[in-house]
Formats: structure tokens, C-alpha cells, sequence
């Protein structure tokens, strides 16, 4: 008997395989791409070692493991599938609260490096471009990367703090250059415009543009994901192949709601939408959501995120009575103000395809916890540290 | 005919549309002047709050929300309009909902004239506000699983209908509801947006002074006290006595009840002069003397203003 699990978040990608045979078990784990290293541990009965194993697995899938075989990547993830498709598991953008204030260690499962422009670019290498405070140079190394050999191999580019010393600036200019150069990025794949911590400009602070250029420019594009809500637009929401669209607001704009409502992304596997708070540009109410809901827009979704919302509560009490709820794989409603309500009526879910539920960064009590884990489901109901007490006032994870 | 939204707007409110049009977005005629909408309408969101429409059209189509709030002269809906939320906020000329409405989110806060239900629809998965809905008796019985059911304030409803079903919560403030049907029970319940339990919204007999005023939170003590009637809790709570004297109903008192947390409890209490029944009438909470509180309630700020001459 053998199980193998992988988990992408932002800083890590990670296999753990196990294979039971008699009395005895060998984990295998390490970063995806390497053999990593092994341990067999004995046990006085078969049994012993078979039960050892299925807690060893339940342990993983609670920490957001999944199924290599159902996610589109292997334990060793050398070699790139034939296919080309980004497995999806890569899609996710952060699993948990505190990833947000560090920069991408990842992105589509890879590791990110930051460009530089005193030594070759190499293709098979995922680049940020970024500028500091004192020099900005992000267009100009954009510039001379497209220019280089590289530029044909690679599959995703990841823009960070475009603004240099000026946080009021909109990646426009970022955009303009990827759009010129897309014959030369013929084979990009996934594109993650705002990888910013808090600490280079805040969520909400962060100047965003109309996205939609990058999705008629790159007509093999699989991901796009942004990072900020002021000014951001999807004026011409089609793409062909479009898999994944992630999009992380401290606050959205209901005409942003209503994009992806009228989009036409026949392809959309995954949608992550970060739906904020009215203190910080929310003005969507629950309805606004409800041709996502009515599960008639995108046909092969299995992932739908409404993180980061004010108004989860309201969410969860409409979800579980959705078709939608009955379509997907993963529903994830965490880092918003999800509280006992949400839970009791997360509790009413009933789902021929649902496998997981990520409700990390809650306001639950211990017993709906206890509960909620009773769920046929992979449930994360973790809080980060800090969130234990009762307080009065409630917050969503991304506010400012 | 696909129009962009603005050019669709403008072409309506000048009246130069001609033939069917297609908007795919929001279609923004908030404040139109006209009665009615052309034929053929297709669009995404439609947005007609305090426009003078009195019917929509029956061929009209919209994909996702319907806004029609403060339309004072809306009187009919089209059969079988469909929408995925309907928004008829105070539109006090409506009295009906058309036969085979169909949405997920109904909002009709403040539709003072709504009493009739078609005799079939679909109202389901989202949440259905009645809020203020004076006018309503019953709700229909086809009415299916809601996320949220809120008929705070329909003063004339004593009952919900068995087959209803909450995800979230059902909200009867000020209702004449006594109890939930079984397709409710365990539902959360709340009374005009404050959390309460079984016993405070329909036994509110077993409720004690003692126990409203050791309640926390001061929203759902208000609701406690309000359920129990300020008479009884005045008395129970052993009011102060700030000031005594007679009108023509008897001796009256003015009585405090100090509330943590929150502005303190003073009211009249007195005997109405014809009836001789007793009220508990609260004032604002400065108030010093039983002629000053009454001079409030008569509308009076200037209590040396009020001498009534007879009382009824």
C-alpha cells in the first residue's frame, strides 16, 4: 500500500510518500524535484504499522497536503508534465495568514529568484522584478530580460514592488513592457503582478491597473494573479485557456465582482478572490456574488476562494445552499471574519465533490471546531497565534 | 442590438431606443423619468432606484441584480420575472409580487403596502428581507431553503409556515410570531438584528429583571427588557422613584432604572385618565420631573410650555 502527498504554499513545494509493506513503513520527503531522504520504522504487528500509516497521512492532509495523483504533480516534479498545465495545487496563492509578509518563496510550485542584471538569465528560472527605494529599476531589467535568450523559455514572470519610491505609481508601465515583448514570451504561462509585502506598501495602499491587456497579449497564459485593489480592472474579461485567476484585495470593487461575473473563462479551474472590507473599497454586497454561486459561469471549477471577506458569514449561509457548492473541490473561505454563524452553517453542507475546506483565520469556538472536523471532509480550521482570546472587535486577516 | 451600458442609458432616457437591445453590464437609469422601459431589454444588472416606473416590461430580461428601490409609483411586476437578486427597497405604491417570480435574494425592506404572494414562485438559496413589511399576513409555503429570512417588523405576521428553512438565521423583531415551525427549529434566531434565544423571543414570561440586568451585552438586555415590558421590569428591577405627583389618570411616578453600559432606564409611569389602564412610557433619560416627562411625550422640549387644559 502507498500514498503520496504533495503541498505547494508560497515559500515551500514538498512531496511525502509512504509505502507500507508488512510490519513495517518508509517515509519518503523532501523538496519536489529531489529524491529526498527516507525512513522506515518497524512495528510489532501489521496492523501496528498500517494504523501508524493512517495517522501519519490524516496528520498530513490536516496540514494541506494533497494527493499527488489527483493534483497534477508527482513527488519527484522533475520533469514538467507533458502537457504543460501548471498543476493546480501550484495555483494557490498563500495558505496562511503569516506567508503574507513575506515575499514569494514560490510561485506555480517553483522557486522565485530575483532578477539580476549582472548575470545571464537563465530560462528554466522563475524571475521577480522589483525596485527599491533609493534605485527603480524594474522596467529597465523587464527591458533587458525580454531582450535576452531567455525570454523564449520562460513559463512565469512575477512583478514585485513596481513602484519604487513612489507607492502612488500603477504597474502600467510594467504591463506595457510584457505586452510589447509577447512574441518574445512566447511560452509564458503564468504571470503574478504584486508580489508586496506589507512592509514595501500595504495591501490597500497598492496602485493597481486593468489587468486585461495580459490576457489578450498571452493566449497561452494559465495564471494570472495580482496583488491590490485600487484601480484594478478586467475591462475585457475573456481568455481561452485561462486555468487559475487570483486576485488579492484588502478591499474590491464591485465593477471588479461584476467582471468576473460577465468573464468568459471557459477554461477556469481556479478562482481565488480576496473580497476585503468597506473600510478599505468593498462596496459588493452578498448578491453581487451570486451568478459565481449559481454555478453557471465556469463549468470546470474546482477551487473557489472568497477570502479575506468581511462578509463571510453571509457568504458561508448562501454557499451551502448554492450549486456551486456541489461542483467544486475546495472551498476556502479563510482569512475572513468567519465566525460561529458561518460555521453552523458550513455544518449544512452537502457535497458530492467537496474535499476540502479551508477556513484558516476564524473566530470559531472550540466546540464548532470539534464539529466542523467531524466534517467527511479535509478540514483547516487553524487560527494564527494570537487569534485565541475573544475579542470583542473582528478583523479580516488583510485589511490596510 | 448589444449596447454598451452608457450609450444604452442615454439612447432610454431620450427616448431614442427602438428594437431589442443587449447591455452586458450595469445598466444605470437610477432617478429615469419615464413610466415604463422599452421592449426588449436584455441586460446584466438593471439599476432603476428612484426612477418613476410604474410596471416593467414583460419581456424584460436581466441576468443578475435588479434595483428598484424608492420607486414610489412601482405598482406591477412582469409575470415570471427572473433575476438573481431583486432589490425593491420603500416602494410603497406595491402591493403584489407577480405570479413565478424567481431569484435568490428578495429584499422588500419598508414595502409598507405588500400583502399579496403569487400562488407559485421560487425564492431560495439567498436571503429573503421583509423588513417593515406592515402589510404582510403569511408568507407562502412554496418559499424553499434560505441563507437568511428577515421579517422584522411585519407587526401583522403571527406565524411562519412549516417547509421553511434557514442556513444562517431568521430575524422576527417585532413580529407576532410565537414559535418556529419544525423545519426551524435550532434555526438562530435574532430580534431586529440582535442575537437572542428561544426563551427571549417566545417566553418572555420566564424572563427576570434580575437577569436582563446581569446581561453583558447591552443590545440583546434592551431586547430582553423590551420583551418583558418596561412595566413589569420597572417594577421588578425596583426603579428609583425621582419625582411623584397626580394628573387626572391618578398618582404617577418617575422612575430610573440604572443600566450598565448603557443610558439609563427613566419612564413614566402613570394611569391613562380614561381607560385607567397603567403605561410604562419611556423618556430620555434627563428628564427630572413626571410634568417634564409627560410635556416630552405630548411633543412638548419646553416643559413650561404644556398646561393641558383636559385629558382624555
Amino acid at each position: 500500500m502507498k500514498r503520496e502527498l504533495v503541498y505547494m504554499d508560497a515559500k515551500s513545494s514538498k512531496f511525502w510518500n509512504i509505502e507500507l509493506s508488512g510490519n513495517s513503513h518508509t517515509v519518503t520527503f523532501g523538496r519536489i524535484g529531489t529524491n529526498g531522504q527516507s525512513a522506515t520504522k518497524t512495528f510489532p504487528t501489521e496492523e501496528a504499522a498500517r494504523k501508524d500509516m493512517e495517522k501519519l497521512i490524516k496528520e498530513k492532509l490536516g496540514k494541506g497536503y494533497v494527493d499527488a495523483a489527483g493534483s497534477g504533480t508527482s513527488a519527484t516534479g522533475a520533469a514538467p508534465s507533458t502537457d504543460g498545465l501548471i498543476p493546480l495545487i501550484a495555483f494557490s496563492s498563500i495558505n496562511h495568514r503569516e506567508e503574507i509578509s513575506r515575499n514569494a518563496g514560490t510561485f506555480i510550485g517553483k522557486r522565485v529568484v530575483d532578477y539580476d542584471p549582472e548575470k545571464p538569465a537563465k530560462p528554466d528560472v522563475i524571475y521577480r522584478f522589483r525596485g527599491d527605494y533609493d534605485e527603480n529599476n524594474t522596467v529597465e531589467n523587464l527591458q533587458q530580460f525580454i531582450a535576452s535568450d531567455a525570454a523564449s523559455g520562460t513559463t512565469a514572470l512575477v512583478i514585485g514592488a513596481w513602484h519604487g519610491d513612489d507607492a502612488e505609481l500603477s504597474p502600467e508601465d510594467v504591463i506595457e513592457v510584457l505586452v510589447k515583448g509577447k512574441d518574445r514570451l512566447s511560452n509564458l504561462a503564468a504571470i503574478y503582478v504584486g508580489d508586496i509585502t506589507s512592509e514595501e506598501n500595504e495591501m490597500s495602499w497598492i496602485n493597481q491597473c486593468d489587468l486585461s491587456p495580459l490576457l489578450k497579449a498571452f493566449p497561452k497564459l494559465q495564471l494570472l494573479r495580482s496583488r491590490g485593489g485600487q484601480g484594478l480592472a478586467l475591462s475585457s474579461p475573456q481568455h481561452e485557456n485561462l486555468r487559475g485567476l487570483a486576485m488579492e484585495t484588502g478591499g474590491m470593487d464591485v465593477s471588479v465582482v461584476r467582471s468576473v461575473c460577465i468573464s468568459n473563462f471557459p477554461n477556469l479551474e481556479y478562482l481565488e478572490l480576496w473580497l476585503g472590507t468597506d473600510e478599505y473599497g468593498a462596496n459588493f454586497s452578498v448578491p453581487d456574488l451570486q451568478p459565481i454561486l449559481s454555478g453557471r459561469l465556469f463549468p470546470k471549477l474546482k477551487y473557489l476562494g472568497l477570502r479575506n471577506s468581511q462578509q463571510a458569514d453571509d457568504i458561508a449561509g448562501v454557499i451551502v445552499n448554492s450549486p456551486i457548492a456541489s461542483r467544486i473541490e475546495t472551498l476556502d473561505l479563510s482569512l475572513g471574519v468567519l465566525t460561529d454563524e458561518g460555521a453552523n452553517a458550513l455544518l449544512k453542507l452537502s457535497s458530492p465533490t467537496l474535499k476540502k475546506l479551508n477556513l484558516h483565520y476564524n473566530y470559531f469556538s472550540p466546540e464548532v471546531i470539534k464539529q466542523l472536523k467531524a466534517l467527511p471532509l479535509t478540514v483547516d480550521a487553524s487560527k494564527p497565534s494570537g487569534m485565541e482570546e475573544e475579542d470583542e472587535w473582528r478583523f479580516v486577516a488583510v485589511g490596510e | 442590438m448589444v449596447l454598451s451600458a452608457k450609450d444604452a442609458a442615454d439612447a432610454i432616457r431620450s427616448g431614442r431606443l427602438r428594437g431589442p437591445a443587449t447591455v452586458a453590464d450595469r445598466l444605470d437609469l437610477t432617478e429615469f423619468k419615464g413610466e415604463s422601459l422599452p421592449a426588449g431589454l436584455h441586460c446584466y444588472e438593471l439599476d432603476a432606484s428612484g426612477s418613476d416606473l410604474e410596471s416593467l416590461p414583460e419581456d424584460l430580461r436581466i441576468e443578475s441584480r435588479l434595483v428598484l428601490d424608492n420607486c414610489t409609483a412601482l405598482a406591477t411586476l412582469p409575470h415570471g420575472l427572473s433575476a438573481g437578486s431583486i432589490s425593491l427597497r420603500n416602494c410603497p405604491s406595491l402591493r403584489a409580487l407577480p405570479e413565478n417570480i424567481s431569484t435568490w435574494f428578495l429584499d422588500m425592506t419598508a414595502c409598507v403596502q405588500f400583502e399579496t404572494w403569487p400562488s407559485k414562485g421560487t425564492i431560495h438559496h439567498g436571503a429573503l428581507i421583509l423588513r417593515g413589511c406592515v402589510g404582510v399576513r403569511s408568507l407562502p409555503c412554496w418559499i424553499g431553503r434560505l441563507s437568511q429570512l428577515n421579517v422584522a417588523g411585519c407587526s401583522q405576521l403571527a406565524e411562519i409556515p412549516d417547509g421553511i428553512a434557514v442556513s444562517s438565521w431568521v430575524d422576527i423583531g417585532g413580529t407576532r410570531i410565537t414559535g418556529l415551525p419544525p423545519s426551524l427549529q435550532g434555526a438562530a434566531l435574532r430580534w431586529r438584528g440582535v442575537r437572542i434565544d428561544e426563551r427571549i423571543a417566545f417566553h418572555p414570561e420566564q424572563l427576570t429583571a434580575a437577569e436582563a440586568l446581569a446581561e453583558k451585552n447591552a443590545e440583546r438586555r434592551r431586547v430582553m427588557i423590551e420583551r418583558m415590558g418596561y412595566a413589569r421590569f420597572a417594577k421588578e428591577a425596583r426603579a428609583k422613584v425621582l419625582d411623584e405627583d397626580r394628573d387626572k389618570g391618578g398618582a404617577r411616578q418617575l422612575l430610573f432604572i440604572d443600566l450598565r453600559e448603557d443610558e439609563p432606564l427613566v419612564g413614566l409611569w402613570c394611569r391613562c385618565p380614561s381607560t385607567g389602564r397603567q403605561y410604562f412610557l419611556r423618556v430620555p433619560p434627563g428628564m427630572k420631573s413626571c410634568h417634564q416627562a409627560a410635556a416630552w411625550v405630548a411633543g412638548f422640549d419646553d416643559a413650561s410650555l404644556y398646561r393641558p387644559q383636559i385629558e382624555t
